[in-house]
């Protein structure tokens, strides 16, 4: 097989990742080097594979931003015993967000690390990093 | 293969395999003591590897420590010392060892925390040190540490997504390293190392073709790598230039040094008149080159070939070369040579198929006489779908080209085989006679750069099912072109679904998930409506009592259905679908010998009528591969 070397890597990160769905390929999307970091609240929680997907209402000067956040899949969570409810007992409230930002410059972006109203950090890495 | 898309998939079709034969597709490691001590040493005997040294003409020169889950594994530069990476499936790590070579003694150099890794070794000139990209808190870096293991890691490097680490120059200079980014292409880096302040790496080439495994002449003025830029892969060789503008054209070059092919381990000897690297067909090759005053090149002559049983698990990031070009290091496999058998019911081997080769995946023909797998070619290292006589052993290349193609499935009336290929960043559905005559078609093209699982075909042709942990379905309406049919997404929740297998009347979908446990799939049954493929007609019904890893089948007759367990049992099922479903208590026809190669959730391996099952069993080489 070819590209051992790379496929070595990705064994190793989904393994020690635990579950982790390869639903498309991340970095075709993404840019992992230009990262956004967004305040504000969470609006929209969906829980469901091949990966979840937040929605942050976050100001930008006067205007608020609507931002869609791509995660992980469910399982990679609830191998971490996060939960569907941990993350809905956040909507409406206030959360922040570092993400990489979606190479077409829209408004979303692939999820590294979200931080809970109670101060709880959830990450997303190492699949998304 | 003509764009860097390649790789991704062989990523996630090695995800899938490994992962499969880990603890079965998308499980977590169990929590549970015995089940997870079960699944660690099921990985333990699938993936460990021994280091083995060979001599310049292939002599065996001796084995390096015990035999576990290394990979990576690199020379000191005095040859006293082996640098390796090692998977602790347990504590879900990997760290770097460094073993002595006279003795075996290992030293642990890393330290990572679990879901942490540390990789991709390299020495530094002088062997007091080892560099190696580290996961460290969820971000990726490049690191170094005394080769003693004293003392603290030093952070070099802080990347912004995934890196691979090549070496460390051998002038002390550069580390090189190389970051796939699959939306502009791969780039290639030199990291300097004297510079103060924040390091700011060196772009030294760019591609949206492969290119990677990048690795200094010895006065750092050349740069040999690997890359498909020609439509397959090669070894190359480029000045480099540590003043040159990012993407500008290089000086002169670049040369491609392989004439067969080259996947990679391109490694200079330390005099710089020897380069080194690892052809399509697995050799070892080596290459007369003089770099001063202008880089010259010879013609590549074959060293050695590794052991036939093993050699399509040898490849750049399980070998290396050491630094005089005299001993060699290989992580050597489980022996991935296979041969088609055919079992019946009691698990007694019924006939076997063929000669051995490199399959994954068989499954048998809807009459019975045919078989169709996944072929690893071990001279060119394509991965094609053939399809067999099960009386006669012939062999039949229904794809013979440089994609990837894999999940073969039988059409209907066993005329046809539709397989998945990653191509132009699509995954894609497509088929062709079983025999390979005639053109292929195109069934079905996915969302761009995701990947796909084909698993099933309607008995009536009208729907195929795969599978992304969304079970998703495609009908194949005549009236609609391949690029318009959109992907239906039967079964779309916050826990995993794969593996759709209709029932022979096409009135139900079994499936595994793991609803119920994140660790363990069982079978489910749900009712099917053609007329609605947007959602289950039904509830589902629990087939399986105690997890399972794959192989559903169902009988024609619609009586007996069939899955395999993660104690490699395999178990039938006493069933009706008239008036309703229902599903007796699984009960264990053989058990198998495991754990085998391959990704058990893919398998559809069982005759229609239930009376015969065919695996890819290993075998050692004791004649010339396939």
């Amino acid at each position: 097989m070819r590209q051992r070397t790379i496929v070595l890597i990705a064994v190793g990160v989904v393994l020690l990742a635990g579950s982790a769905w390869a639903h498309h390929n991340m970095t075709a999307i993404f840019d992992f080097n230009d990262r956004v970091m967004l305040s504000g609240t969470l609006t929209k929680v969906d829980w469901r594979n091949p990966h979840i997907e937040l929605v942050v209402d976050a100001k930008n000067g006067d205007q608020m931003e609507s931002w869609s956040l791509e995660g992980p899949p469910p399982s990679f969570f609830r191998a971490r015993d996060i939960n569907r409810s941990d993350i809905e007992a956040a909507l409406g409230k206030a959360v922040t967000a570092e993400a990489s930002r979606a190479r077409d410059h829209s408004r979303s972006g692939l999820l590294r690390v979200i931080t809970l109203p109670g101060g709880k950090v959830v990450s997303a890495c190492p699949q998304n990093c | 293969m003509k764009n860097s898309y390649r790789f991704a998939i062989v990523v996630t079709l090695a995800v899938c395999t490994l992962a499969a034969s880990v603890a079965g597709y998308g499980q977590a490691l169990p929590t549970d003591p015995v089940e997870r001590a079960k699944v660690v040493a099921q990985f333990f005997e699938a993936n460990a590897r021994r280091l083995m040294l060979f001599d310049r003409e292939g002599k065996e020169a001796g084995v390096v420590g015990q035999r576990d889950v290394y990979n990576q594994p690199v020379f000191s530069p005095d040859l006293t010392r082996v640098a390796v990476s090692r998977i602790d499936l347990d504590k879900e790590r990997s760290d770097l060892w460094v073993l002595d070579i006279a003795t075996g003694r290992g030293t642990q150099i890393t330290a990572s925390q679990t879901r942490e890794q540390a990789t991709n070794p390299a020495w530094s000139p002088d062997g007091s040190q080892v560099a190696y990209v580290g996961v460290r808190g969820g971000y990726f870096g490049i690191y170094r540490k005394a080769s003693n293991g004293e003392g603290r890691e030093e952070l070099l490097y802080q990347g912004g997504s995934l890196i691979s680490l090549n070496e460390w120059s051998m002038d002390g200079r550069y580390l090189s390293y190389f970051s796939a980014d699959l939306a502009g292409g791969n780039s290639m880096f030199a990291l300097p190392l004297n510079a103060t302040g924040e390091r700011k790496p060196i772009e030294i080439a760019r591609s949206k073709t492969q290119i990677q495994g990048g690795r200094f002449s010895p006065d750092s003025r050349f740069i040999a790598y690997a890359s498909n830029e020609s439509g397959k892969m090669e070894i190359y060789v480029r000045p480099f230039d540590p003043a040159a503008a990012p993407g500008s054209k290089p000086a002169a070059g670049p040369w491609q040094i392989s004439d067969q092919g080259g996947l990679g381990m391109a490694n200079w000897r330390r005099d710089g008149k020897e380069l080194y690297y690892l052809a399509a067909d697995r050799g070892i090759m080596a290459v007369p080159v003089t770099t001063s005053p202008d880089f010259e090149f010879g013609k590549p002559t074959l060293l050695f070939r590794p052991p036939a049983d093993a050699i399509t698990g040898v490849a750049p990031g399980t070998s290396s070369i050491s630094r005089d070009g005299e001993r060699v290091v290989i992580a050597i496999p489980p022996p991935q040579l296979r041969q088609l058998t055919i079992l019946d019911r009691q698990g007694k081997v019924v006939s076997i198929v063929g000669q051995p080769g490199f399959y994954v995946q068989p499954g048998i023909s809807p009459d019975g006489k045919r078989l169709v797998v996944m072929r690893t070619d071990p001279k060119t290292s394509n991965q094609d779908i053939w399809t067999f006589d099960i009386a006669t052993g012939q062999g039949y290349a229904v794809t013979n080209d440089t994609h990837p193609e894999n999940a073969p499935i039988w059409s209907p009336d066993g005329t046809q085989v539709a397989y998945a290929s990653f191509r132009e960043q699509y995954s894609g559905v497509y088929r062709k006679a079983w025999d390979g005559t005639g053109n292929e078609e195109q069934l079905f093209r996915y969302t761009p750069g995701a990947f796909m699982v084909l698993t099933d075909w309607s008995r009536d042709g009208k729907f195929l099912t795969f599978w992304t942990g969304v079970l998703n379905l495609i009908a194949l309406r005549p009236e609609e072109k391949a690029l318009d049919r959109k992907a239906i997404e039967w079964i779309r929740e916050d826990y995993d679904v794969i593996d759709g297998r209709f029932s022979p009347d096409g009135r139900y979908m079994a499936f595994l998930s793991n609803e119920v446990t994140i660790n363990k799939t069982d079978v489910y049954v749900r009712p099917f409506d053609p007329n609605k493929p947007e959602t289950p007609a039904g509830p589902a019904i629990q087939v399986s009592k105690d997890g399972a890893i794959g192989m559903i089948s169902w009988r024609q007759d619609g009586r007996e259905m069939y899955f395999l367990t993660r104690d490699w049992e395999v178990m039938a099922v006493d069933i009706t679908t008239t008036p309703a479903f229902q599903a007796e208590p699984p009960r264990m026809l053989f058990k198998l010998q495991g754990p085998l190669p391959g990704n058990p959730p893919q398998w559809n391996n069982v005759s229609r009528d239930g009376e015969r099952f065919v695996f890819a069993m290993p075998v050692r080489a004791s004649t010339p591969a396939r």
